[in-house]
């Protein structure tokens, strides 16, 4: 079995798990792969930039996260069901963003 | 003083109340709406550039008449240069931003004035109150009136979501009501702490206390007050972890109100942002800050959008994700890169309302978001269809139009910065976000027409394509001379860094 059939079987099992009704179409089924592509690309060059921190921390983070992305992938249908528009989902970003956000300048400022 | 400055926010706030009164006089509130909107974007032309003192109370130093009845000890301190009234300024940006919202506010206002059977005076007053609100924010210079309004323009923004009549709107509009009772005190918070700490609102003079070690810029509560302004700016703006509930508001409203809508999250996201780079720009931190929720927003935005199956909502988080561009241009912490954010600003509101009015044409014409409902609608309106691409190729920035231009000033920027790395992933994400707006413009116009799909209003109004067609030439100028703006966001931009 191929990545292209293991990410389509995962993108038909999720929306069962998470009992939506929206048939598995063509267009979904690329969209979704495109947004995976997308996100682990865009992540994973996102990441190059440790380099200005430490050339080694960054290859280390940048393997680091390839194996993780490649091993858990297709992230997006979990991505999006993460990110639908329950009230509870968006209360527990906006609080983990908020302590990180105060963490991070409280205590850590004058040392990053 | 210059007495056009308060009338930017003054004229749109009195037109409000009026049309709020003549809610029921059509004819009245027809004339009223378009007569104002369309003097919105004169002001900022034919205005000089200045400062403008609530009350008259200019600073000490630049009145010497009173400055001579006042003890020496005052006068000899920082208090002869402090603002004590509530300062407004007017600068080469704040023209271009108050311009070009203007622009935007007339053409929703004169779409949704056609589109509506009944004119309603309630809706064009949430439309005048948030333009008026978010000028305000533009041109403040005080971050607790700069605050009064950002609350204000948040309940307009729920209004506006409340007016629509879209299916579950009253739900969305309480989660943001709900959220921003979160945010937007912390970011109060964040202000009383600054005022606590310096004794001031007035941003000049906060910036001036840091420099002038009246306030230890590496005290904890001071890095707090950051920490907690950030907050608020993330909430104001849309991006990540309120990109979910910012792309719902827009899918609730009205296509002619969420356009405004986003113009609203622009230049929210602007007037902020650039409070937190002048204040707090001293932390790298800071700047990784804005840097990662940027491309979080990028990311985020742009792989949630082609994942959609509802037009509206697909535009609602290709706007959040446009908006990570201007954070990447604010980010990098160069002028030049500064200069391409803010014009890429101008061009996300242009062309994120173009896109919504467009767009607009096929829920008016049908009553239907979801793509998966439509299609073959291409026969019907062509050439509104050709409108509509063109908004397409101006978001993935397709020469010559708009935002061409500003996104590869970007990438040059961030090439120029030392992040190579962010330029590429902006070239990624640009031809994932054409590919998405390529996924629903086949969707919708080109293949073939579901059965049962029905067709309500056959004619699309004039104002709507006069709209378009406006949209488009704004586009087109921009991008054919774009330094009509970029000399202007340039000047700014220095004097920034």
């Amino acid at each position: 079995m191929n990545l292209y059939d293991i990410i389509i079987n995962r993108i038909k099992v999720i929306p069962k798990k998470a009992k939506e009704q929206e048939p598995v179409t063509n267009i979904s089924a690329s969209s979704v792969l495109a947004a995976e592509i997308t996100l682990i690309s865009s992540v994973l060059i996102a990441a190059i930039m440790i380099r200005k921190i430490s050339p080694i921390l960054m290859v280390v983070v940048v393997l680091a996260l390839f194996f993780a992305m490649v091993t858990s992938a297709p992230i997006m249908p979990r991505l999006k069901k993460e990110q639908n528009d329950s009230y509870n989902n968006m209360i527990f970003y906006v609080t983990l963003t908020l302590g990180i956000l105060v963490t991070l300048f409280y205590w850590g400022a004058n040392n990053v | 003083m210059n007495p056009l400055i308060p009338i930017m926010v003054i004229l749109p706030i009195c037109c409000a109340l009026l049309l709020n009164l003549f809610h029921n006089k059509d004819k009245t509130v027809k004339i009223l709406a378009i007569v104002v909107g369309l003097v919105l974007p004169i002001i900022p032309l034919v205005a000089n550039y200045g400062l403008h003192y609530f009350g008259g109370y200019s600073p000490l130093i630049m009145d010497p008449g009173l400055a001579s009845e006042v003890p020496s000890l005052i006068t000899g301190s920082a208090l002869n240069i402090f603002h004590p009234a509530i300062t407004y300024t007017f600068a080469s940006a704040q023209k271009i931003f108050i311009f070009i919202l203007g622009i935007v506010a007339f053409f929703a206002i004169f779409t949704s004035l056609n589109e509506i059977k009944k004119p309603s005076g309630v809706y064009a007053f949430l439309m005048f109150m948030g333009t008026a609100s978010i000028s305000a924010i533009l041109l403040s210079d005080d971050i607790f009136n700069l605050y009064v309004f950002f609350e204000i323009a948040a309940l307009t923004q729920v209004g506006i979501i409340l007016c629509s009549g879209v299916e579950r709107n009253y739900e969305t509009a309480l989660k943001y009501m709900l959220l921003g009772n979160i945010a937007a005190p912390l970011l109060l918070l964040g202000i009383a702490i600054l005022l606590g700490l310096t004794g001031n609102v007035n941003i000049t003079d906060i910036i001036y206390s840091l420099k002038n070690g009246l306030v230890d810029p590496q005290n904890p509560s001071f890095l707090l007050a950051g920490g907690l302004i950030i907050f608020g700016w993330l909430y104001g703006s849309g991006l990540p972890p309120f990109h979910s509930i910012k792309s719902a508001v827009y899918s609730k409203a009205l296509p002619h109100g969420a356009a405004l809508l986003q113009a609203f999250s622009v230049f929210t996201f602007l007037a902020l942002g650039i409070i937190i780079i002048r204040i707090f720009s001293y932390l790298p931190l800071t700047q990784w800050v804005i840097i990662i929720f940027s491309l979080m927003a990028m990311i985020l935005g742009i792989t949630m959008a082609i994942m959609q199956t509802d037009f509206k909502r697909i535009i609602g988080y290709l706007a959040v994700g446009e908006l990570g561009y201007i954070g990447l241009g604010l980010g990098m912490g160069t002028a030049f890169g500064v200069t391409a954010g803010l014009f890429q600003a101008v061009n996300e509101a242009i062309i994120t309302a173009f896109l919504f009015i467009g767009f607009g044409t096929i829920l008016y014409k049908t009553g239907i978001s979801d793509t998966r409902k439509l299609g073959g609608l291409l026969s019907d309106n062509p050439w509104v269809a050709g409108l509509v691409l063109m908004a397409g190729f101006a978001m993935a920035g397709i020469p010559p139009l708009n935002a061409f231009q500003s996104k590869l000033q970007l990438v040059q920027a961030s090439i120029d910065a030392g992040f190579p790395e962010l330029g590429i992933i902006m070239v990624i994400l640009s031809i994932i976000t054409f590919m998405t707006f390529v996924k629903v413009f086949y969707t919708i116009y080109l293949r073939p027409r579901p059965q049962d799909l029905k067709i309500i209003n056959e004619t699309i109004p004039k104002s709507t394509i006069i709209s378009l067609v406006a949209f488009l030439v704004i586009c087109l100028v921009l991008g054919l001379f774009p330094q009509l703006v970029t000399d202007n966001l340039s000047q700014f931009a220095q004097g920034l860094i």
